[in-house]
């Protein structure tokens, strides 16, 4: 690969700028009615774009995510590249103790593996049971019966006593010997995929960092290709789970553990298909895990069947794509993808004019042995 | 108040970061702030244990302000206070170590910010009773097909 220094277009490139601003301006020209996107808007309205933004970016900032969508008119990857360059300038103060996701406090929980579970399935906030049509009233709705939208649940919404924590569907399969044995140990230390560089093969933490913070459509295009038949994870979804899980670190005059905040996250435990014994043992199902910041299901499902599918990867050999590492783990990232795609409108001159050149010679060298 | 130390931050945080501010400032009047950690304003790192194999790995990082600090009073009282917030804000980090400290010590003014914490202990069991309904008004009870005396009936 060959570059050229270029120089010039200083003008057009501030005027490029200035055209990106006219556009997300423009609507401001009607009059009156096109005022400015507000933050918070986008952060209640556009609430799954700025989940993925999060999540893609690997920062669970959602102020800032909702700016980057707002600066980069609405293109998640660009917003997810601005939200990672913040992140670059801020120092690492700390990392919380490994935090147990059986905390998180759940606005919905569901299972495809029971119909019922301990604690009850809830659906919470979907749309899986909506139908996928136009709601061409909201075209025009009033800002009247926005509000009142939104009052009417509240008033409507039943008084509700329910534990602020729920049992995990997985623990109670392990309990029944179903599942194979937990292989954690204390102290371990995971591997930080922002400081270090994926040397393959590479520690589960590090796929599991990796995936947590991949862009949506890459996991799940490749987790797709396993669901169809390049691969035989067969899913079923033991527990899919959204909620807030409080973030505690240690307090600094006490030491007892502090709850700092919270992050809205996504959680998926899959079990997968049976495997026969091990020596001295009985068979048991195999299991993966995906979870992501925000509320973002299909991003926690395609992870977690990856998840499973690369444990096989790496204990048999890779039998197709999704169970490769290599392949998986170094092309999930949205902006790393993004930016080598990008790259190509960047000029290629001197790398074109070497092709233009081999290739007169060559038509040149045909044209004398004709 | 009943509530715990380690329940205050959360409680405090409920309030717009302006507010407490204020209010750290106002209490701080004839104070001396030594500032044991200095404010500072950067990132954590979220690390989880997953669910599959427990597992520690990391989800992503988050926004942390920190800060730790010492009053003293002109009576020779003192008191240590501590903040770890999840914002991009050292300024309310160093609020909430004070808050905390006068708090914990009982120093002239910790009925302010106790009355700061059960206010903000109330908004934040006003939104878990929001988030409970949204789980309240969901609950489904799946039935196969056939099982029930009238399907198709909702329940």
């Amino acid at each position: 690969m060959s570059y050229v220094a270029i120089k010039g277009g200083g003008c057009a490139i501030a005027g490029a700028a200035a055209v990106t601003e006219y556009l997300r301006t423009e609507q401001g020209l009607a009059g009156g009615a096109g005022g400015p996107l507000q933050i918070e808007a986008i952060l209640h309205q556009l609430r799954h774009l700025v989940d993925r933004v999060v999540s893609e970016g690997g920062v669970y900032h959602p102020q800032f995510a909702a700016l980057a969508i707002k600066q980069s008119l609405g293109d998640t990857l660009e917003a997810a590249f601005a939200l990672r360059a913040w992140r670059s300038t801020r120092p690492r103060l700390t990392a919380t103790p490994p935090l147990d996701t059986s905390r998180m406090r759940l606005i919905r929980r569901i299972s495809s593996a029971f119909k019922e579970i301990p604690g009850g399935q809830m659906l919470g906030p979907t749309q899986d049971y909506a139908l996928r049509l136009l709601r061409l009233e909201l075209m025009d709705e009033s800002p009247e019966a926005f509000r009142a939208m939104a009052r009417t649940w509240l008033e409507s919404c039943p008084e509700a006593r329910l534990p602020d924590t729920f049992p995990k569907v997985l623990d109670a399969l392990r309990m029944e010997g179903l599942l194979p044995p937990i292989t954690a140990t204390l102290g371990e230390t995971p591997f930080d995929i922002t400081r270090e560089p994926l040397i393959f093969p590479v520690a589960r933490s590090a796929a599991l960092a990796t995936m947590s913070r991949a862009e949506t459509g890459s996991l799940l295009a490749i987790a797709y290709s396993n669901m169809r038949g390049y691969g035989d994870v067969h899913p079923t979804v033991a527990e899919l789970r959204v909620g807030y899980l409080p973030v505690l670190l240690p307090h600094p005059v006490t030491g007892e553990l502090t709850e700092a905040g919270e992050v809205l996250m996504t959680e998926c435990e899959v079990v997968a298909m049976f495997e026969p014994a091990v020596a001295g043992g009985k068979p048991v199902f195999t299991i993966g895990y995906g979870a992501c910041f925000g509320h973002n299901e299909v991003k926690a499902i395609s992870m977690a069947i990856l998840d499973r599918a690369l444990q096989k990867g790496m204990q048999d050999g890779p039998a197709n794509p999704s169970e490769d590492p290599e392949f998986v783990l170094l092309h999930v990232d949205g902006v790393d993808s993004m930016g080598f795609a990008s790259h190509y409108k960047m000029p290629h001159y001197v790398t074109f004019q070497s092709d233009l050149d081999r290739l007169r010679t060559t038509q040149q060298k045909s044209g004398d042995l004709a | 108040m009943n509530l715990k130390r380690k329940n205050w931050i959360r409680a405090l945080t409920a309030h717009p970061a302006p507010a407490l501010n204020a209010l750290a400032d106002r209490l701080t009047a004839g104070c001396e702030i030594a500032l044991t950690s200095l404010p500072q304003a950067g990132l954590g790192l979220l690390t989880l244990t997953d669910g599959a194999f427990h597992e520690p790995y990391y989800l992503g990082e988050f926004p942390l302000s920190t800060c730790r600090v010492e009053l003293a009073l002109p009576d020779g009282r003192r008191a240590e206070g501590g903040a770890q917030v999840m914002a991009d804000d050292a300024e309310l980090a160093r609020s909430l170590a004070i808050l905390e400290a006068i708090l914990a010590a009982r120093l002239p003014g910790w009925e302010q910010v106790s009355a700061h914490v059960e206010s903000g202990a109330f908004q934040r069991s006003e939104e878990n009773r929001r988030r409970c309904a949204m789980l309240a008004a969901t609950r489904v009870d799946f039935a196969l097909l056939g099982n029930t005396e009238e399907d198709g009936d909702e329940d």
